[in-house]
C-alpha cells in the first residue's frame, strides 16, 4: 500500500516553483541588458553605427577603409604612368564580413539554392509536353545534397530503395505486401502477386529462419490514363508467349494469357494454347486443375507456429521490461439504451394540466411512514424473526455422527442418503426462520421443481431425494447443492447481508417507548470465551483473559514511529493482505458476500458442525487457525488416497510393496504435473485428485491435451510404439506418454516408475532407498481411524462410497462427482 | 501524599463552548486545548486565564484534541467523522481526513508527531500520516468489535480501549497485538509513565490497574461514580496517584499502591467531570465539566 502511493508519502522541503498557469501567455522575450542588444562582429566590436544604428559596419576597425581611416581617392596622372580609368566595384565598399559566408556577397564557392536539395520546387514545371511527367534529365541529375530527412534516415540505417519501418521477416513482409494500403479499388490478389515475382515464393524456404528484411519501399500509385475502350480492368490478349519469351514490346512474363499473337509482317498469327496442353507445355497442372480436399488446410497448427515465430521476433524491438501486447485494445463498449418500463407512457410536452387537478397517484403520506409501523411489522417486512430475550448460550455442539459410527457405515452400505445436520445455536437470524423472504427471492423461478427443491433446501439444509431427482446423477445433485448454497448466500435478506456489520441487540428495543433505558450490553461479541468471562468475574486477570495475536504494522507506520520494520519489510506480501479501504455502503455489502473470509465463514456455517466450534472459539486468530486446519486436512486427503490404494492392492492380493510403489508413482506424477502443467488454473487441484480416485488407470486424463501436448498426436505415437514394442522405447517419449496414455496400465509397474523419471537413471541401490523413504510419506492409519475420518466428513455421500467399488464402470461420471465433493471438502 | 492535599483551585475558565468534551495540556503543560460541542477548539494559557486562539472548521462536536510535540500543530477529531490537522499559528486546517465511517472519538499524536492515531465509533483505529499529503489512513486496525473509547501512544506501542470490554496493546516492535478481556466496558485507558501498567476506567465503577506484561490485575480503585459517562483517568507526574473524574462532580485521587482515596476535589457538584488532564511535570491538574475548566495545583504564592 505504501509503495502504491509513494508520491503521497513524499515530504517536500523548500519552496516549490511557481505553478505554471495555462492562461498565462509565455513570454519569450527575457529581460535584456542594453549591452546585449548591440550586434557585435567577430572581434567583439560594435557593428552598427549611426543615428538609427542601422548602417553597415563602418569599415576597418570601425573606421573606414584603412587603419588610418577613410582617405579620399586621389587622382594622379603623369607621362610615364597614365592615370587609368579606375572603375569602382561594390567590393571596394565592403568589409571582410560582407564577403564571408553569411555576408551579403559571399566569396566562397557554394551550391546554389536551387540545387541544394533543401526545398525542391515540385511540379508546376512539369509541362504537358510530348513526354509527360518529370523531365528525364531532372531525374538523372539529382542534387548532391539530400534533404535533412533523408540524411537522418541514412544515419538510422536506411538505404536507398528500401522502405522505412522496422525490419520484418519474410512472411511478415509478404503479408504487409498483401495488405498494402491502396487508394481506390483494391487490386485482386492474383494481380498483386504477379508483381511480386516468382523468386520471392521460391526463396521462402531459404529464409525460414531469423533473417530480417527491410520493408518494401513505398510505391506511389501511378495513375495511368485509360486510352482504350475496353472495360475496366480488361487487359485483352497480351502479346506474350506461353513459354515466357517476350514477344511484344511490353514488360516481362505475364503468365495469365497463354495465347500468343505474333506479327509477321502484316499478318497476325495467333497460336498457342487456348485449351488443352500444348506440345511444349511441360506443366499442365493448372489446365485441368480440379479442386480436391488436399488443397485445404485442416490443421490449425501450421499457421500458429508462424505466429509464434513472429511474436518472438517482434519482441526484439520492444523496450526492455515491456512486452508487446498481443491483444488488441479493448473495444469501446456500446451500451444499449435503457429499456423503458412496460407501463411507461410518454407524456407530450405540450399537454398541460393544472396543478390542482387530482392526480392518479396515491396521496403521499405526510411524514415518514416507517414511524407508523411497529417493530414487529417492520420485522415482518424485512423478514426478520423476533429474537428471543434470553442470551444465546454457547452450547456444546452435538455431533450426531460420532457415536453411531457402525450405523453410518451400515447406511452407507445400503446406499441411503443420509446427511447429518447438527442442531446449532442460532447466533443470527437464519434464513429458515424468515419465511417471508422466500417469496421475494426466487432464484430458480424458471424451474419450478428446482425452486421448490431450493426452498426445501433452505428449510432443511439438505437436498432431499425427490421423485424427479431419482433420475439425475449424484454428481448433478451435488452440483445443485452447491448452486443452492451460493444462491442462499446471495439471496439472503438484508439482515443476512449486513449481518457481519451489525450485532443483534440482546434485548428487543421497544419502539413504542423510546425513553426506556437500554440495558448495558456485556455481550462478548464472540471475542471472549466463557472461561474468560468467568475469569474476569473472579478478577483473575492474566493468562486467562489475555490473548496475543500477530499483528503487522505498516512499513510507513514503523518509519514514522522510528521502529525497525519487522521482518525487514516484505513489501509485496503486505500489499496482498491489505485490502483497499473503501467506506461506501456498497463495499460493505460486497464484502459480506464476496469476501473470501466471510465466504469461508459462510461455508463453514453451511457445511455443518465440523468447524463451527473452532470458529467460535478463536475468531481473533483466524489466520493461524486456517493454516492449522489446512495442515490437518492434508493428511486427511492423503489418507483417502492411501485407502483407495490399499483397497486396490487388496483386490490384486498384493502386499504393501506394491502400494508404496503406486503411491510413489503418483508423487512423481504430481511433480511432473507441477512442472508441465503449471498453467492449469484452479482446476489443478481437482485434476490431481482425479488421479487419486482412479488408481487403475492413473494416467488417464479426460481433459484435452494442453500445453506442450496440444500438438502431439498421442494415438499416433502409441500406435507406432506398439508396433515396435519389443524395442526399447526411449525414455523421453515414454515420459510424454505417461500423461495421456491409458494403455500403459498393462506394463509392468516397476517400469512405469522408471519411466516417470527424468535425467540419468538412478542407481538401483539408491532407488531402493528413495522408495523406502517415500514409504512413510502417506500416513497410513489403522482402519478404525480411517473410517472415522471419512464418516466425520459431513459431505460424504453414502452412495458415493459404494460407487467407489464400481469405479471402472462409471469412471467419468464419478470423477466429476468427486470434483464437486472435493470442492466442498476444501472449503 | 501531603503534597496532593495542598492542591487547590487556581483558576476557573468559562470556555463558552456549550459543553467541553475534552481538555488537554500541551506537551510541556504551559498551554491547554479544549474542544466542545460548539464545533470549535480553543487554545488557552490556563495559568493566566488567557484565551489565545479558536479553531473552527469542524461540522459537528469536537470530541478530542491533541497538540503536537513541537506545538506547531493540533489534531482534532469530531462527530462529523473527520479528523482535522490544524496549524496552530494561522488557525487554518492543514488536512482533513475523512476515512472514518462514524464519529471519531479519540485522537493522539505519536511521540514525534509524525502520525495521528484516531479511534472511532466505527470500531476502527486509523493511522494518519500527517507529514505527507496522503488522504487515506496508512493503517487501519479492525480488531475491536465496538467503539474505541481511548487511545494512548508511546514510542512503540498503541493502547486502545473499547466498549467491547477489551483493551488492546499493539506493539510495533515485536509485531504483536495483546488483547486483554476486562469484564466490563472500558471508558478510558492510560499508561503509567514508566510504561509498566495500564490504568483502565471501567463502566462498572472501578478503575483497574493492570500489569502490562502479564495482564494481571494489580489493584482496583473504587469510590467514584460512573453512571454511563465516559470518564477519563490519568496518573500524576510522579506515578504514585491515580486520578479520575466522577459523575458526582468530584475528582478522586487514589494512592497507586494502597488504593486509598487520598484526595477529593470538587469541581461542581452533580456535574460530571468527564475530562481531566494532568500536567506532564508538575502537580497541576485540569478538569473539565460542562462549560468550564478548572486548574488545580499547588498555590505558590503562599
Amino acid at each position: 500500500m505504501s509503495s502504491e502511493s509513494d508520491d503521497e508519502n513524499v515530504i517536500r522541503y523548500g519552496t516549490p516553483l511557481e505553478p505554471f498557469e495555462e492562461d498565462e501567455i509565455p513570454t519569450k522575450r527575457k529581460f535584456q541588458q542594453p549591452s546585449d542588444q548591440y550586434a557585435v562582429d567577430a572581434n567583439g566590436r560594435r557593428r552598427f553605427h549611426g543615428a538609427f544604428t542601422g548602417g553597415f559596419s563602418a569599415g576597418f576597425g570601425n573606421t573606414v577603409g584603412t587603419q588610418e581611416g577613410w582617405t579620399p581617392a586621389t587622382f594622379k596622372s603623369s607621362r610615364s604612368e597614365k592615370a587609368q580609368l579606375s572603375s569602382q566595384k561594390p567590393e571596394d565598399y565592403m568589409d571582410e564580413e560582407d564577403r564571408s559566408e553569411f555576408g551579403i556577397a559571399p566569396m566562397q564557392v557554394q551550391t546554389q539554392g536551387e540545387f541544394s536539395g533543401q526545398k525542391r520546387a515540385k511540379s508546376n514545371r512539369f509541362h504537358d509536353g510530348p513526354i509527360p511527367g518529370e523531365p528525364v534529365l531532372e531525374q538523372i541529375l539529382r542534387p548532391v545534397h539530400e534533404s535533412a530527412a533523408v540524411r537522418m534516415l541514412r544515419a538510422m540505417g536506411w538505404r536507398d530503395g528500401q522502405g522505412t519501418g522496422e525490419r520484418l521477416t519474410k512472411t511478415e513482409r509478404k503479408k504487409a505486401k498483401q495488405q498494402h494500403k491502396v487508394y481506390g479499388c483494391y487490386m485482386p490478389p492474383e494481380v498483386r502477386q504477379e508483381k511480386q515475382g516468382s523468386a520471392d515464393e521460391s526463396s521462402d524456404s531459404e529464409f525460414e529462419y531469423e533473417t530480417l528484411f527491410a520493408p518494401d519501399d513505398y510505391e506511389p500509385y501511378i495513375l495511368l490514363r485509360k486510352n482504350d475502350r475496353f472495360g475496366l480492368g480488361y487487359s485483352g490478349l497480351s502479346r506474350h508467349s506461353v513459354l515466357g519469351n517476350l514477344v511484344g514490346e511490353y514488360g516481362s512474363g505475364d503468365r495469365r494469357s497463354r495465347l500468343v499473337m505474333k506479327e509477321k509482317g502484316k499478318k497476325v498469327s495467333i497460336r498457342g494454347q487456348a485449351f488443352g496442353v500444348g506440345a511444349f507445355e511441360a506443366d499442365d497442372e493448372d489446365i485441368y486443375a480440379t479442386e480436391d480436399m488436399s488443397h485445404y488446410d485442416f490443421a490449425l497448427a501450421g499457421p500458429e507456429k508462424q505466429i509464434n515465430k513472429q511474436t518472438v521476433q517482434r519482441e526484439k524491438n520492444v523496450l526492455e521490461g515491456f512486452v508487446k501486447s498481443n491483444k488488441p485494445l479493448p473495444a469501446v463498449p456500446s451500451y444499449p439504451a435503457p429499456t423503458l418500463p412496460r407501463d411507461y407512457r410518454p407524456q407530450p410536452a405540450a399537454q398541460r394540466r393544472t396543478r390542482f387537478e387530482p392526480t392518479d397517484k396515491p396521496q403521499r403520506d405526510q411524514g415518514l411512514g416507517r414511524h407508523e409501523l411497529t417493530a414487529e411489522a417492520r420485522g415482518a417486512l424485512l423478514g426478520e424473526a423476533q429474537v428471543k430475550i434470553e442470551l444465546p448460550k454457547p452450547q456444546a455442539e452435538v455431533t450426531t455422527n460420532t457415536p453411531g459410527k457402525s450405523e453410518t457405515t451400515m447406511e452407507k452400505l445400503f446406499g441411503k442418503n443420509i446427511n447429518f445436520v447438527t442442531e446449532k445455536t442460532e447466533d443470527f437470524i437464519s434464513i429458515k426462520s424468515s419465511g417471508a423472504d422466500l417469496k421475494t427471492f426466487k432464484p430458480f423461478a424458471s424451474d419450478p421443481s428446482k425452486q421448490s427443491r431450493y426452498e426445501r433446501f433452505l428449510e432443511n439444509k439438505l437436498v432431499e431425494r425427490d421423485s424427479d431427482m431419482d433420475n439425475v446423477t449424484a454428481w448433478e445433485r451435488d452440483r445443485e447443492m452447491l448452486e443452492f448454497e451460493q444462491a442462499a448466500k446471495l439471496y439472503r435478506p438484508l439482515s443476512g447481508v449486513m449481518g457481519d456489520r451489525f450485532t443483534h441487540a440482546s434485548q428487543p428495543d421497544d419502539a413504542l417507548n423510546p425513553m426506556c433505558a437500554v440495558a448495558k450490553s456485556s455481550i462478548n461479541y464472540g471475542l471472549a470465551s466463557e472461561e474468560m468471562v468467568e475469569a474476569a468475574k473472579k478478577g483473575a486477570f492474566g493468562v486467562m483473559t489475555r490473548r496475543t495475536v500477530d499483528w503487522r504494522p505498516e512499513s510507513l507506520v514503523c518509519k514514522r514511529f522510528n521502529v525497525p520494520e519487522i521482518g525487514g519489510g516484505r513489501q509485496q506480501q503486505k500489499k496482498e493482505d491489505k485490502p483497499k479501504v473503501s467506506y461506501s455502503i456498497f463495499s460493505y455489502m460486497e464484502t459480506s458476500v464476496h469476501n473470501k473470509e466471510s465466504f469461508t465463514k459462510e461455508q463453514s456455517k453451511f457445511s455443518g458442525s465440523k468447524s463451527i466450534n473452532t470458529e467460535k472459539k478463536a475468531t481473533e486468530i483466524p489466520k493461524t487457525q486456517e493454516s492449522t486446519t489446512k495442515v490437518q486436512e492434508q493428511p486427511n486427503k492423503r489418507m483417502t488416497v492411501a485407502e483407495l490404494f490399499l483397497k486396490e492392492s487388496e483386490k490384486s492380493k498384493d502386499t504393501g510393496q506394491e502400494v508404496t510403489e503406486t503411491i510413489e508413482k503418483f508423487d512423481k506424477i504430481d511433480l511432473y504435473k507441477a512442472i508441465f502443467l503449471s498453467d492449469s488454473e484452479p482446476e489443478d487441484e481437482t485434476t490431481s485428485t482425479n488421479f487419486y480416485e482412479a488408481p487403475k488407470n492413473v494416467e488417464r486424463n479426460d481433459s484435452p491435451p494442453r500445453g506442450i501436448f496440444a500438438n502431439i498426436n498421442f494415438d499416433e505415437i502409441n500406435s507406432w510404439k506398439r508396433s515396435q514394442k519389443d524395442k526399447d522405447n526411449s525414455k523421453t517419449e515414454a515420459s510424454i506418454n505417461t500423461k495421456a496414455e491409458d494403455e500403459k496400465s498393462g506394463i509392468d509397474k516397476n517400469d512405469v516408475v522408471e519411466l516417470n523419471m527424468y535425467g540419468p537413471k538412478i542407481p538401483d541401490n539408491l532407488q531402493l532407498n528413495t522408495s523406502t523413504n517415500t514409504h512413510f510419506k502417506p500416513k497410513f492409519r489403522s482402519k478404525d481411524e480411517r473410517d472415522e475420518s471419512s464418516s466425520s466428513d459431513s459431505w460424504v455421500d453414502a452412495k458415493e462410497v459404494k460407487s467407489k467399488k464400481h469405479k471402472k464402470k462409471s469412471k467419468k461420471h464419478k470423477m466429476k462427482h468427486k470434483k464437486s465433493k472435493n470442492k466442498k471438502k476444501d472449503k | 501524599m501531603t503534597e496532593t492535599l495542598q492542591l487547590e483551585l487556581l483558576s476557573t475558565i468559562h470556555c463558552k463552548q456549550q459543553v467541553v468534551r475534552a481538555v488537554r495540556f500541551n506537551i510541556d503543560g504551559s498551554y491547554c486545548l479544549t474542544c466542545g460541542a460548539d464545533k470549535k477548539i480553543k487554545l488557552w494559557n490556563p495559568h493566566n486565564d488567557l484565551h489565545l486562539k479558536t479553531y473552527g472548521g469542524h461540522a459537528n462536536e469536537v470530541l478530542d484534541v491533541a497538540g503536537s510535540s513541537d506545538n506547531s500543530q493540533i489534531v482534532s477529531c469530531s462527530s462529523d467523522k473527520s479528523v482535522i490537522l490544524w496549524d496552530v499559528t494561522t488557525g487554518q486546517p492543514l488536512r482533513r481526513y475523512r476515512a472514518h465511517a462514524s464519529s471519531v472519538t479519540c485522537i493522539k499524536f505519536n511521540e514525534e508527531s509524525t502520525m495521528a492515531i484516531s479511534g472511532s465509533i466505527d470500531n476502527t483505529v486509523a493511522f494518519w500520516d500527517v507529514l505527507s499529503r496522503r488522504q487515506e489512513p496508512v493503517q487501519t486496525l479492525r480488531d475491536a468489535k465496538d467503539t474505541i473509547t481511548s487511545i494512548q501512544v508511546t514510542d512503540h506501542e498503541v493502547l486502545t480501549t473499547s466498549v467491547d470490554c477489551h483493551t488492546r496493546l499493539y506493539d510495533l516492535r515485536i509485531g504483536k497485538m495483546i488483547s486483554d478481556y476486562i469484564g466490563s466496558i472500558i471508558t478510558h485507558g492510560s499508561l503509567t509513565h514508566d510504561g509498566q501498567c495500564l490504568v483502565l476506567s471501567c463502566s462498572d465503577g472501578t478503575i483497574k490497574l493492570i500489569d502490562k506484561d502479564s495482564g494481571e490485575l494489580l489493584n482496583t480503585f473504587m469510590g467514584h461514580e460512573t453512571n454511563d459517562y465516559l470518564l477519563e483517568n490519568c496518573i500524576n507526574d510522579k506515578d504514585n496517584q491515580i486520578i479520575s473524574g466522577s459523575a458526582t462532580g468530584e475528582i478522586f485521587y487514589w494512592d497507586l499502591i494502597s488504593s486509598n482515596i487520598t484526595n477529593k476535589l470538587v469541581h461542581k457538584f452533580n456535574k460530571p467531570v468527564v475530562s481531566i488532564s494532568h500536567h506532564p511535570s508538575d502537580s497541576i491538574l485540569l478538569s473539565a465539566s460542562e462549560d468550564e475548566i478548572k486548574l488545580w495545583g499547588v498555590n505558590n504564592k503562599e
